[in-house]
């Protein structure tokens, strides 16, 4: 399916708030008619993976190539991306006790975003009906999946409890978990994939204010990482995003990217002349 | 039997033996106690955000009496919110954190520094 003509979305800020975070939630962005649609088509194709929806256009048109969810993905992986040939269900039964903390197989680390993986809630998911609970930032952090089952509460975890017709999209090593349910009744949440096909570059909504060396690539959360690490990762990752990869560098100690309340820019930009390695 | 029941016990023998009341049987039965050793083991996993025991914590799973809970879902009621309020609580450190998972600076692994923790109940 051609994909060329989705318009970007997303201003450089966003953009590196994904690369912060590693997920990005849009609220309520599937009209409600093909919200009620999705939930009678999963009604009647209960199997796991109800691939036969992307064959249904109200599907592709609203959900698949919806204006919010579709502009935010042709940021992150550039024109021409290749739309879901895979729908996975995780239709639930509730009441259902947590899932164990995840990454999902295949799981890759490092700056580069070739693919998302993004989730499609047909109906309203309150705290008590289990949604996803994800650790932002945790997309930087490895651990084996297998290793995570005896992790519980999570300080710094968010529920992603959401309106009726609300997309999400995270990087796809980002930790992640069906959380408690306590509610009754069956819960609906389509999981699927998009994949970059041209090489990264800056194309979305570019701030003409923006400015790399000023930015802000503080993470807000405390982790149990080392310090200023999350700050490192996230404008590598923007860095990549931008196909400026190759430039990317830091010179470690108080310069770039780290914050501070500084008089003048912080040495070690790459670029700049303190970012010369003798 | 936990140390605390078992020293309760015989605080009250040395009560009884004092006041001249004492019965064979009541150490008898303190022995039995002891030799039939039922007693479970409730664990405590602790993801704290440095190896410091007033560390906070950001993480927690406990298994207690049987059964596993992630405890509360707001981290401030958790029921410690350092290791050292646990240890306060009794609770003993069977496993300090891995620390070569912490060694690579850029690419950390697993999630904070891990204490597990465990208390012995009577069955």
């Amino acid at each position: 399916m051609d994909t060329t003509h989705i318009q970007p979305t997303l201003t450089d800020s966003e953009v590196l708030d994904f690369c912060k975070n590693g997920y990005l939630l849009l609220d309520g962005v599937v009209p409600d008619e093909i919200n009620r649609r999705a939930v009678e088509f999963l009604d009647n194709d209960t199997y796991f993976e109800p691939t036969a929806i992307l064959a249904e256009d109200w599907f592709m048109e609203h959900v698949i190539l919806n204006p919010a969810a579709a502009g935010a993905i042709r940021c992150l992986l550039g024109a021409g991306f290749t739309t879901p040939v895979l729908m996975s269900n995780h239709r639930v039964h509730m009441p259902r006790e947590a899932q164990h903390w995840h990454r999902d197989g295949q799981s890759r680390y490092g700056p580069s975003l070739h693919y998302l993986q993004v989730f499609y809630y047909p109906e309203a998911c309150t705290p008590e009906m289990g949604p996803t609970e994800v650790i932002p930032g945790s997309h930087y952090l490895f651990q084996h999946a297998s290793f995570m089952g005896h992790y519980g509460g999570m300080r710094h975890s968010v529920k992603t409890a959401a309106s009726a017709g609300s997309i999400f999209l995270t990087v796809y090593s980002i930790w992640h978990r069906r959380s408690a349910s306590t509610a009754t009744g069956v819960r609906n949440l389509l999981k699927y994939n998009y994949w970059r096909t041209a090489p990264p570059a800056r194309d979305w909504i570019v701030d003409p204010d923006f400015d790399f060396q000023l930015a802000d690539y503080t993470f807000p959360i405390t982790t149990p990482r080392q310090q200023f690490q999350e700050c490192l990762d996230a404008a590598e990752m923007f860095f990549w995003l931008c196909g400026k990869a190759d430039d990317y560098r830091t010179m470690g100690g108080q310069g770039w990217p780290l914050p501070g309340n500084r008089n003048a820019p912080s040495a070690g930009f790459p670029g700049d002349p303190t970012a010369v390695t003798y | 039997m936990t140390r605390e029941a078992i020293a309760a016990k015989l605080d009250q023998a040395i009560a009884e033996l004092r006041a001249g009341t004492l019965q064979e049987s009541t150490l008898a039965a303190i022995r039995d106690e002891l030799a039939a050793g039922r007693t479970r083991q409730d664990l405590l996993y602790l993801q704290a955000a440095g190896t410091d025991l007033n560390a906070e914590v950001i993480g927690m799973r406990v298994f207690l009496d049987g059964e596993l809970s992630d405890g509360p879902d707001d981290p401030d009621d958790w029921p410690y919110q350092t290791v050292l309020e646990a240890i306060r609580d009794g609770w003993r450190i069977i496993d300090f954190p891995n620390l070569a998972l912490l060694l690579d600076e850029s690419r950390t692994y697993a999630y904070g520094a891990e204490f597990v923790l465990e208390k012995i109940r009577s069955a």
